[in-house]
C-alpha cells in the first residue's frame, strides 16, 4: 500500500518534465542554429536522394515529391503495438483527468500570474541546464545560464519576472536536459517509447528523465527526506505545484499535435523525434 | 573578347540577383502575415477563422505542393482527380490546424532573420516569434510556384509537411491513393 502510493506520487510528480517534453524548450530557443540546422537538413536530404537515384533526371524528379523522405526518418519503433496501446490509454487519461485539471487551473489564475509561476519554476531548474551545458562542453553557455539565473533571481523577484530577456547575451537561451547530453555524446535514441502519463519518449530520453528529476531542485526535499515522508508532508508540494503549472502548456501542445492529425500516434511520434533531433543540435 | 569586360559585371550581378530573390520572398511573406492578421482580427471568433482565412492563405500558400510532398512518391500514382481531391481535403486540414494556433486580436511580435537560399528557386525565411509571452522559432519555406509561395512551416524544428508525410505515407502503403483520401476525409469530418 505504502509502496503503491509512493510510486503513484512519483509518477505524478514526474509528469512535470514532459508529456511531449518540449513545452519548456518551446519557450526559449536560439533562432540562428535552427536556421543552420534546417538548411543542413535540406542539403543532406538532397544529397541522399541524389546518391540513391542513379540518373540525374530521376533524382531531380524524385526530389520533387520525395524530399521529406530522409527528414521523416523517425526513431525506430519496434514496440509499436504496445506503444499504441499506451498512447490510447494516455489520451483517455488526458481527456478525462488532466485536461479538466488544466482548464480549472487556467480558469482560477489569470495568464500573467501563471506566466510568473512558470518563470519561477523554470528559473529554479537552473541546475538541470547548467550541469548539462557543462557536460556537453558548452562552457560559455553555462556561464550565460549562470548570469541569467542571477539576474532573474535577484532582479526578477526569485525568477517571477525575467529581466534577463532584455539583455541580448542572456536572452532566449536554448533549453538543455540530460537526454540532450546523451544525444550530444553520440548515444543513439534507442527504441521509441510511449510512457504511461508522460507520453512520447525513447529509451535514451527515459534514462535522461531520471537525471532531470534528480537535478531539479523542486524534487530535492522529497529526495532528501525520502523514507521519512510522514514527518515532512510538505515535500510533495513543490513537485506537485510544478506538475500542475506545467500542465496547460503540455496539454495545449498535445492537442496541437494530435487534433488535426490523420494518425495522432504517428503525428506525435514524428513531432517528438523531429523536435528532439533539433534540440540536440542546439 | 570584347565581352570580357562584362565578366566582372556578371560576377556582381549574380549575388545581387540572388539577394533580390531573398528580399522578394521575404516581402511576400511579410505581406502574407500582415494580411492574415488583419483578416483574423476582423473574424471575431475563432470558429469563423478557417473560412475567413482560406482565400487569403490560398493566395500565399501552395497547398498543391504541400499535399504532393506530404504524400511522397505515391503521389505519381494518384489520378488527376484524386490529386485534386486530396489537395482540397488536405488544405482544409492545414487551414484548420493553422487557425487553431492563434487567438484573434493577439498579435505575435515577429523578428525576421536573414533569409537563406537552400536551392535555386527556394528560400527559407527564419523568424523568431514572441507570442503570449513565449519564444518560438518559425521557419517559413518558400518556393516559386506562380510567385513566391509558402510550402512548409517549421515550428521549433518540427516541419508541418514532414509530420504529415509520416502519417500519409503509412496510409499510402496500407491502401494506395484511396486509403490516403479516405483517411483525409475522416480527419476533416471529425467534429471540431
Amino acid at each position: 500500500m505504502n509502496i503503491r502510493a509512493s510510486t503513484l506520487r512519483l509518477l505524478l510528480l514526474a509528469v512535470s518534465p514532459l508529456l511531449t517534453d518540449c513545452s519548456s524548450s518551446a519557450s526559449k530557443t536560439a533562432a540562428k542554429p535552427a536556421v543552420e540546422a534546417a538548411s543542413t537538413a535540406t542539403t543532406t536530404a538532397k544529397s541522399k536522394v541524389a546518391d540513391k537515384a542513379g540518373p540525374a533526371k530521376v533524382a531531380a524528379k524524385d526530389e520533387e515529391v520525395d524530399e521529406y523522405a530522409t527528414t521523416t526518418a523517425d526513431v525506430p519503433d519496434p514496440l509499436q503495438p504496445l506503444n499504441r496501446a499506451t498512447f490510447w490509454v494516455n489520451d483517455k487519461l488526458y481527456t478525462l483527468i488532466f485536461r479538466p485539471i488544466s482548464k480549472g487551473y487556467e480558469l482560477i489564475l489569470p495568464r500573467p500570474v501563471r506566466k510568473g509561476i512558470d518563470n519561477a519554476f523554470e528559473n529554479v531548474k537552473y541546475p538541470v541546464r547548467v550541469v548539462n551545458c557543462t557536460l556537453q562542453g558548452k562552457f560559455k553557455r553555462a556561464g550565460q545560464e549562470t548570469g541569467k539565473f542571477v539576474v532573474n533571481t535577484v532582479g526578477g523577484v526569485g525568477g517571477i519576472f525575467r529581466p534577463a530577456e532584455k539583455i541580448p547575451a542572456l536572452a532566449n537561451l536554448p533549453d538543455e536536459d540530460t537526454a540532450q547530453t546523451f544525444g550530444k555524446w553520440g548515444i543513439p535514441s534507442g527504441p521509441y517509447l510511449v510512457l504511461p502519463l508522460l507520453g512520447p519518449s525513447t529509451l535514451r530520453d527515459t534514462v535522461g528523465l531520471a537525471g532531470d528529476y534528480a537535478l531539479n531542485p523542486v524534487n530535492w526535499p522529497y529526495l532528501y527526506w525520502y523514507g521519512s515522508r510522514s514527518k515532512h508532508d510538505w515535500v510533495v508540494a513543490p513537485p506537485s505545484a510544478n506538475t500542475l503549472r506545467a500542465l496547460p502548456a503540455q496539454i495545449n501542445r498535445y492537442d496541437s499535435i494530435t487534433k488535426e492529425a490523420v494518425d495522432p500516434y504517428l503525428s506525435a511520434r514524428s513531432a517528438y523525434s523531429q523536435s528532439r533531433a533539433e534540440s540536440i543540435k542546439k | 573578347m570584347t565581352l570580357r569586360f562584362l565578366l566582372p559585371l556578371l560576377l556582381i550581378a549574380a549575388p545581387l540577383a540572388a539577394s533580390a530573390q531573398l528580399a522578394d520572398a521575404q516581402v511576400r511573406l511579410k505581406s502574407a502575415i500582415t494580411e492574415v492578421l488583419t483578416v483574423a482580427d476582423r473574424a471575431g471568433n475563432r470558429s469563423a477563422l478557417p473560412e475567413k482565412l482560406r482565400p487569403v492563405l490560398e493566395k500565399y500558400v501552395s497547398f498543391e505542393t504541400m499535399t504532393k510532398r506530404s504524400v511522397g512518391p505515391g503521389w505519381k500514382q494518384f489520378t488527376p482527380e484524386q490529386q485534386q481531391q486530396a489537395t482540397q481535403l488536405f488544405s482544409t486540414l492545414i487551414i484548420r490546424s493553422y487557425s487553431s494556433k492563434f487567438t484573434p486580436g493577439e498579435h505575435p511580435t515577429i523578428t525576421y532573420q536573414a533569409a537563406v537560399e537552400p536551392a535555386a528557386g527556394r528560400v527559407d525565411v527564419p523568424t523568431s516569434m514572441v507570442y503570449q509571452g513565449s519564444h518560438y522559432t518559425v521557419i517559413y519555406r518558400m518556393e516559386q510556384v506562380l510567385g513566391w509561395r509558402i510550402t512548409d512551416v517549421v515550428i521549433e524544428g518540427v516541419s508541418l509537411i514532414a509530420n504529415y508525410r509520416s502519417q500519409l505515407d503509412a496510409q499510402f502503403k496500407k491502401g494506395g491513393a484511396n486509403a490516403v483520401i479516405s483517411s483525409l476525409t475522416q480527419s476533416v469530418s471529425r467534429p471540431q
